[in-house]
Order: C-alpha cells, then structure tokens, then sequence
C-alpha cells in the first residue's frame, strides 16, 4: 500500500470529518443523546485511522486493528437537529503499538464538545497488541511531528 | 407514550421515579440494570460498538434518576441532570446476546455535582468488561446554567454516597488519559 498522502498542512489538525446530525442520534429531547457524541467522536476518529492506512481494510488485510482502550468525553454544548458537525482531530501521544487522538466537535462551527481516545494496536489472531508495521509508524509519527505544535 | 421513531430511547422511559423508602438498605454498589446485547450494537465484526457502552450505562443512569426522584415529570418542571464527563475504559469484546450487568457507585457529590462510578461485568463469567466515571450536573433547564439540588433529592444523593461509603475507590478514577510508558 502507497504512504498515504499529508491529512492537512503542515500544523493544521485534522479536519476530513464533515455530517450532518442524524434523527437517530437524537433523544427524547430533540438533543443529540449522551451516547451519540461517542458515535461522533468515533466517526470523525475512523476517518483519521483511515487515512493512517488503520481502518477496516487494513483489519481485514493484515488481521490487526485498533482497539479503543478509554474514552474520555467532555459536554461543552446541545446539539440540534439540522445542525452540521466537524471535528479538529491531533495526534498527541503515540508510541509502537499506542495512539492518542484528542478532538474538537464542533456543531455549525461551535464547540459542541472535546474527545479523547486512547488506541491500541492489537493482532486480532493472537488476541494482543504488535506493534505496528513499518509503513503505518512512519504515518502516525509524521502526523505527530506535524501536529506537535498545536498541543495546547 | 408517543415516539418519534428512530431515534436513542431507554428501556425506562416513561416509568414514574420510584418511591424512596428512607428505611431500605441501599445497595453497595447499586445493581440497577441488566441487558443483553442486541443486534443492533453490533459492529461489522459483530462485537458491540463503543457508542453502545456507552449507551448501556446510560440506561443504568437514567434507572438510578429515578431512583433518586428525577423522571420526565421532574424534568418537565424545568429541572435535570446533565452530563458534564464521560471517561469510558474498555477491557473486553462483547458479542451479541451476551449478558451485561451494571453497578453503580457514588463517588462525590455537592449540592449541584454527582461524581458516579459504573461497571460492565459479564453475566455468565462475571469477568470486568467495561467501566465508565461520570461527572454529572443538575441543572436549570430555563435558566441554561447549574442549580442546587432540592432537599429531597440532595438527601436521596447523600443516603446512597453515605451507604457507599464502605466501598473502596476505584483504581481508574481521576486519571487523564494517557500512554503510561514502561508497560
């Protein structure tokens, strides 16, 4: 598989994920439910494990994945129907076999709320974590040079 | 009861908070909620999504509202619990149809903050599956900002942090995430 291209300039978060709020997500207060900011943190997460070459392909093709250790969620804002959702997605913390990706949600481009989760990189045949192949460690270490500056 | 289809419902909705009995033993932990896990949570590699964890404490939450005095009748008045964090641990896949049992422990409280505590245990092996530390708010739904608690609930809160007082703090809360090097 080729290196996968640069997610953004260089120092800019990540940004790819882009939706609107589905009447699923909603609980009986017409706000998007507890639960469902983890389906969005998740969401706007697979697409940056996607562009790492670490999405459900690479699962598939090298019978390994990342696996969600902890989920650290903080509620900032209500979320409405109609309203658009985008995430700003880091990698702060990454080693041979763990990753760190912490995110902004934002709704019509206010912060909804902020995400963290930690990841680790486990062969799904021997049921523990690798480290990662070669190709994939070069991907998470440039994305986390690029994106050292914007720790906060 | 009247539903707009499709969207996120727990299994209580529409049940009456229950009535507090000042002289019932209080459960250490609460053991308020049980599922197993449907269709629906599952992902494409048919175990449960991580939402859905997420959405199985919460079911156990809202048990514990009412348990406290908080329903849709109390929440229609204007007043409700929100909340503030969630930290989710995850320890092991879940399959469908597995039976999931939940605690519920109260780890602090203030007259507008809860503290709580939940565990994911395994039905059959009784194996830790998931824990999950949450901060949640009471708040004044009008208003849009925190508010005290009224007497009655703040003292349903106090009995149950009092009777959990015996049991020990778990060795997840209060950490931040990160990669701990040298493990």
């Amino acid at each position: 598989m080729a290196m996968p291209e640069p997610a953004a300039p260089e120092g800019a978060p990540f940004t790819a994920y882009r939706e609107e709020v589905r009447q699923e997500w909603l609980d009986y207060n017409g706000h998007l439910n507890d639960a469902s900011y983890a389906i969005v943190l998740t969401r706007a997460h697979e697409l940056l494990l996607e562009h790492l070459g670490l999405s459900a392909a690479y699962r598939e093709s090298h019978h390994a994945s990342m696996f969600t250790v902890e989920m650290h969620l903080t509620y900032v804002a209500e979320v409405n129907p109609g309203q658009v959702l985008t995430a700003a997605t880091r990698v702060v913390e990454a080693d041979h076999k763990r990753l760190r990706l912490r995110s902004e949600l934002y709704a019509d481009r206010v912060l909804a709320a902020t995400g963290e989760c930690l990841y680790l990189h486990v062969d799904t045949l021997a049921g523990r974590t690798a480290p990662l192949p070669a190709d994939r460690q070069s991907a998470v270490d440039a994305l986390l040079t690029a994106h050292a500056g914007l720790r906060t | 009861m009247s539903e707009s289809p499709g969207r996120v419902t727990t299994p209580n909705e529409g049940r009456r908070a229950a009535v507090w009995d000042d002289t019932a033993e209080i459960a250490a932990p609460l053991r308020l909620h049980e599922t197993t896990a449907p269709q629906e949570w599952m992902d494409y590699n048919d175990h449960m999504s991580e939402s859905c964890f997420l959405l199985a404490f919460g079911d156990s939450a809202d048990v514990f509202f009412r348990y406290i005095g908080i329903d849709e009748a109390y929440r229609a008045a204007g007043h409700s619990l929100y909340t503030s964090q969630t930290h989710l641990h995850h320890r092991q896949e879940v399959a469908l149809g597995e039976l999931l049992v939940m605690t519920l422990q109260v780890l602090d409280y203030d007259r507008r903050r809860l503290h709580i505590y939940h565990e994911m245990r395994h039905g059959v092996t009784d194996a830790l599956v998931a824990m999950a530390e949450q901060l949640l708010v009471h708040v004044d739904m009008e208003a849009g900002r925190s508010s005290d608690m009224p007497d009655d609930i703040y003292a349903h809160v106090s009995a149950i942090h009092q009777a959990h007082s015996v049991l020990p703090q778990p060795a997840v809360v209060g950490h931040p995430i990160a990669i701990r090097h040298g493990k």
